[in-house]
């Protein structure tokens, strides 16, 4: 009975999965001829809805492309950093520096080096394009697998010297099934920073040029520049349907996949479930593709290796060229800074004031805004984690209202406050407002729905008032995780700051006094030496703020406010 | 006249010349024998102690660790075992009889009298020539710290392991029992001396080393089968063979049918099984287990080792020796053929000596309780030999991480036992782990609240008066004996006495205590200091802060 139904479930299942496999194939073809076609000196963005699916398949190719990208390089970074001492030591203050940078701060260089490369074809800008989405996603996914690899327990890795696992046999049994779960939920984070950059990179103007690439980032930008509300809408509508069916198809069926890698010792009770792994699983024509391919193919790498392990045990490796690359890294790192010296001396004056001053107002916008945000996460989010049905009920609506990038948004939101009389200032605030605090209402229901039972019984029996109630019992409880939450949001607003302080729209442009302005204001005019001293700016506050406040506060979180007894 | 060399007797009874050894040793001082005697392999004392006259071997007896002479006494006919105590001077008749646990006493002296059955102990086998399969040279492990200093945690130390045998390591927490276990498979370097493998330098993990651990150490991602297979997979063995090895090996622990389970799905003692399985499917040379019952439950465990010894004895498995490393004393002389106690920082050997008893073992027997109750003596002695000092740094008498109420605790039963206890009963009764209880112990003993002598624990004076104390009058009792006994303590209260705030950073003393002990081991100094000090209302400590300072005077003085 069971296996009947399992063939008649196969057949059904494999129809689509088959189709779905001509589609991708015939989207590579597309996408082969545009990437060879010469470069057109104005890509015209059509803004009628029917060039969006087309429009949406370009993004959604150029954020897939940029993702492997940075999937590669965030494993190999994260192996090299956790594998060599003397590397990890410059990796990893190197992996927290180019994370506070912002995504615009590599528009220039990445640009004019790729159009200079590939000068006759649209690949050069493609590639540029890809790149900059690139340099939003991978340092967080590097760190995540840099730090998994770090907290592999002690007597695991002993296991895997002891039986004398291979480099690779301990790569793909050990440490990669190991890091699996942080690794999506970080390809999450990075994926939904490509959405939110998109627009930024796939339409810049550099210095007197004027560039643009076919994808909804740019639909979105043609459309708020020509102030026309229909195309914005259709746009925003289509990208909010594309994050959706990514969601779903995806990002869904790849957690439930990745249960099996938890770490635990017992089973959990209540695991999440996805239709389309369910599909996937029981398809006919997948098992059978893998078992032809996939399973010999593993099994003759791991095999292969494990020989030739076996053989060149005695042969010593050469410290040198390990020596050579450490070398020329720390050359490279030398000379760029020298470089960067030379050309922060032609800052003048009122541009260093400018930088000075700008980083001081985008400080308190971004103060402003997490104190907003916590103004009314705080007591919404409590208010859902202490009742478990509408946290079940909330949670979904509120995570696709996250997932909507906030630059999309802003076309409207700066309409209606300009029509209301308010200005770019508001509007600012109201956008990294929409960037910011959905990492902290998340934190807030996850710590508040995290309260033991006995915990919330004893304010009752001792009827504490409301207020004690809070200050012995719900803000000390939700402390680690709102911590976690502003860290977060705090990287988050730094980043959104450049698209929300200098804003084109209907053809004019609206600016603000800040560091993200001074940054936009730098890369459209390709003053470099601005582009450079205040990308020092932003990226010396935000790690030191993190380290000053961020640090400390985690640290007094998990020392004072755990909810662990022993 | 100059005592014998081990080889020579050893040469002389393997080739059947045990009477020209008897010669041999005859005309020694007995202590001399005593000692020449110890060395030889445990077949060979056997064979060479029913050759002895009865007037020599009453000499010698007394010479002997008791409990070794009482299981040497049981080897021999009834009749000749009785001729040997009958020849023995009383008064040290008396003392080996007033050493041995109750039972052991009780059974020898019904034999005497003729009503007891003498015990059967396995026959002598075969006796054969001496093998090492890993011998470790003085080996020693040190821990760099970042002032240039070193923390020593294993003192230099020889050790070899035979073929046949099941070695179990006992040591208190913290006494490097599997940093030892890690350097004889490969997985650790010792920072001197070195570990040879069939006469040959390791380099790296040993091929023939398997590892039980306490976690189990298994992938959860991968099935039952597979994880048993990971090892083999290594080896670059092919799928069919190593599917066909995998299931034979997990057929033998009794895994049949939970091959496609996951670990999460399995019990504690069922994710043990396929930890044995995956160190048995390399076949290897030596299984080393790091403490593979302790994460289970007693039941649990029980069954194991049964199992475990069942394939062991019947030779169902082509492992030619255990290495074990526990905290157990039961289980340790349950399962071994011979036993290393290791004392504490740094590790050395305290006792290395055979545990002759056939199996199945019964846990209520003398000859159980004789060994039981021995290695508790052992445990509870304080170390007499003299840590080497090292220069510049005076002996700093480490804390036994103990709580107050424990100590309480420990004192007030054995004062309802009448003043004196055998620890191993109080462990017994108490269902305690020797490594929970022997700091209580310690802690009592520091601050002289009891005495322990020869694995007994006795109230002393001051003890009593703890024990009769209500609970305030306790904590100040508590204080003076602290005051008095420990030097950590003493050091802080003089410490805050000369500040004129009387307040001092906890920093202070974390310095100091990191030039003698690891950041770990100094943190646990610190938060047993704290909770002694805060439950003897010596001082408050500010944990936001890190401050300690005095008790006001009005709650101090009250």
């Amino acid at each position: 009975m069971i296996r009947k139904l399992r063939s008649a479930g196969s057949l059904t299942a494999d129809l689509p999965i088959a189709l779905a496999g001509l589609a991708i194939f015939y989207g590579f073809i597309a996408l082969a001829h545009y990437w060879t076609a010469p470069v057109h000196a104005q890509t015209q963005i059509d803004l009628s809805p029917s060039a969006l699916p087309r429009y949406a398949m370009f993004s959604v190719a150029r954020i897939a492309v940029a993702y492997f990208a940075s999937l590669i390089f965030a494993i190999a970074y994260g192996y090299i950093a956790a594998r060599h001492a003397r590397a990890e030591r410059l990796m990893i203050p190197l992996l927290d520096t180019l994370q506070s940078i912002p995504v615009l701060c590599f528009l220039p260089g990445v640009m004019l080096s790729m159009v200079a490369l590939f000068p006759t074809t649209q690949f050069g800008l493609e590639i540029g394009s890809i790149l900059l989405i690139f340099t939003g996603q991978v340092w967080n996914m590097a760190f995540s697998f840099y730090s998994s690899l770090k907290s592999i327990p002690r007597e695991m890795r002993e296991a895997a010297d002891l039986y004398r696992l291979t480099r690779w046999q301990q790569f793909m049994q050990l440490e990669l099934p190991f890091s699996a779960i942080g690794l999506i939920w970080n390809s999450m984070m990075s994926v939904a920073g490509g959405w939110f950059s998109l627009m930024v990179c796939e339409m810049f103007v550099l210095g007197d040029r004027d560039l643009r690439l076919p994808g909804l980032g740019s639909y979105l930008q043609t459309a708020s520049n020509a102030g026309a509300m229909g195309p914005i809408v259709w746009g925003i509508f289509t990208m909010i349907a594309v994050i959706v069916l990514l969601d779903q198809l995806v990002w869904r069926p790849a957690i439930a996949w990745s249960e099996k890698f938890k770490f635990e010792q017992v089973e959990a009770s209540e695991t999440p479930g996805s239709f389309v792994l369910d599909f996937l699983r029981r398809s006919r024509l997948l098992s059978r593709i893998s078992e032809a391919t996939i399973v010999p193919l593993r099994e003759a790498l791991t095999l292969h290796f494990a020989r030739r392990h076996g053989k060149q045990r005695a042969i010593a490796r050469s410290p040198w060229p390990a020596r050579m690359v450490f070398f020329a890294a720390t050359g490279a790192i030398l000379f760029a800074m020298a470089k960067m010296a030379a050309l922060l001396t032609k800052l003048t004056t009122p541009e260093l004031h400018g930088i000075l001053i700008g980083a001081g107002a985008t400080f308190v916008r971004v103060e402003l805004t997490l104190l907003l945000a916590a103004l009314w996460t705080i007591p919404v989010g409590v208010y859902i984690g202490l009742k478990p049905k509408l946290a079940a009920l909330a949670q979904p609506l509120a995570q696709i209202a996250a997932s909507v990038p906030a630059p999309a948004l802003f076309p409207i939101v700066l309409l209606l406050l300009i029509r209301v009389g308010g200005g770019l200032g508001i509007a600012s605030i109201v956008l990294l407002l929409l960037g910011t605090q959905w990492y902290i209402l998340f934190n807030v229901i996850a710590g508040a729905s995290a309260i033991p039972a006995d915990l919330k019984e004893v304010c009752g029996v001792f009827h504490l008032s409301e207020f004690e109630r809070w200050r012995k019992l719900l803000l000390p409880a939700i402390f680690p995780y709102l911590v976690t939450g502003f860290v977060t949001a705090s990287g988050g607003a730094w980043n959104a700051s450049i698209i929300a302080e200098y804003f084109k729209f209907r053809g004019e442009t609206f600016s603000l006094t800040g560091l993200g302005a001074v940054i936009s204001r730098a890369t459209d005019a390709g003053n470099f030496p601005v582009l450079v001293g205040a990308t020092i700016m932003i990226s010396a506050t935000v790690v030191t703020v993190n380290r000053l406040l961020w640090r400390r506060l985690y640290r007094l979180a998990a020392s004072k406010y755990t909810l662990e007894l022993t | 006249m100059k005592p014998p060399k081990t080889e020579e007797l050893h040469t002389f009874v393997t080739h059947g010349d045990s009477r020209r050894a008897a010669e041999i040793f005859a005309r020694l001082d007995p202590e001399v024998a005593a000692d020449a005697f110890l060395g030889l392999p445990w077949e060979d004392q056997q064979t060479l102690f029913g050759h002895l006259s009865a007037d020599f071997a009453a000499k010698l007896v007394p010479a002997f660790p008791y409990f070794h002479a009482f299981v040497l006494l049981h080897t021999l006919p009834l009749a000749q075992m009785i001729a040997i105590v009958d020849r023995m001077n009383p008064m040290e008749l008396a003392n080996f009889l007033d050493e041995l646990p109750q039972e052991a006493w009780q059974q020898l002296t019904e034999e005497i009298k003729g009503a007891g059955a003498a015990a059967t102990l396995a026959r002598a086998p075969e006796p054969r020539a001496r093998e090492w399969i890993i011998e470790a040279r003085q080996v020693e492990k040190r821990f760099d710290r970042p002032g240039g200093d070193s923390i020593q945690v294993i003192a230099p130390l020889t050790l070899s392991i035979e073929p046949g045998m099941i070695v179990a390591v006992l040591g208190p927490s913290g006494s490097g029992k599997s940093t030892l276990l890690r350097m004889l498979t490969g997985l650790a370097q010792p920072s001197a001396g070195e570990v040879l493998w069939h006469g040959k330098p390791l380099a790296g993990p040993s091929p023939g080393a398997a590892i039980v651990f306490q976690s189990f150490a298994l992938f959860p991602w991968l099935t039952v089968i597979e994880n048993v297979e990971v090892p083999l997979v290594a080896r670059g063995i092919a799928h069919e063979e190593r599917h066909q090895r995998a299931l034979k090996t997990l057929n033998s622990v009794g895994l049949k049918g939970f091959e496609t389970a996951y670990p999460k799905e399995l019990s504690g003692g069922m994710k043990q099984r396929v930890g044995f399985a995956r160190a048995l499917a390399v076949e290897p040379e030596v299984l080393f287990m790091d403490e593979p019952f302790s994460a289970l439950d007693v039941l649990t465990a029980e069954n194991l080792r049964g199992e475990l010894l069942e394939l062991w004895l019947e030779k169902k498995i082509p492992t030619r020796s255990i290495f074990l490393v526990t905290h157990n004393i039961e289980e340790a002389v349950l399962m071994a053929d011979r036993i290393l106690v290791l004392g504490r920082s740094p590790a050395t050997i305290r006792a290395d000596f055979r545990v002759p008893l056939p199996h199945p073992r019964e846990r209520t027997s003398a000859e159980f309780l004789l060994y039981v109750d021995y290695i508790y003596k052992l445990m509870t002695q304080p170390q007499l030999e003299a840590r080497l000092p090292q220069p510049g740094k005076p002996a700093y008498r480490p804390l036994p991480h103990a709580r107050p109420a424990s100590v309480a605790g420990l004192v007030e039963l054995i004062q309802d036992r009448g003043g004196k206890e055998d620890l191993y009963k109080i462990a017994d009764d108490l269902r305690m782990e020797v490594d929970d209880l022997l700091p209580v112990v310690e802690a009592a003993a520091l601050l002289q609240f009891v005495k322990s002598e020869r694995g007994d624990v006795e109230n002393t004076g001051a003890g009593e008066a703890f024990a009769a104390a209500d609970i305030e009058s306790r904590k100040t009792l508590f204080r003076e004996a602290a005051m008095a006994h420990v030097t950590l303590l003493q050091q802080i209260m003089r410490g805050l006495e000369t500040k004129s705030d009387h307040a001092m950073p906890l920093e202070f003393f974390r310095d100091t205590l990191q030039k003698h002990f690891s950041d770990q081991e100094a943190e646990r100094q610190i938060d047993t200091a704290l909770n002694w000090g805060r439950y003897a209302g010596m001082f408050a400590y500010d944990s936001e802060t890190e401050t300690l300072h005095f008790e006001t005077s009005e709650t101090r003085d009250k």
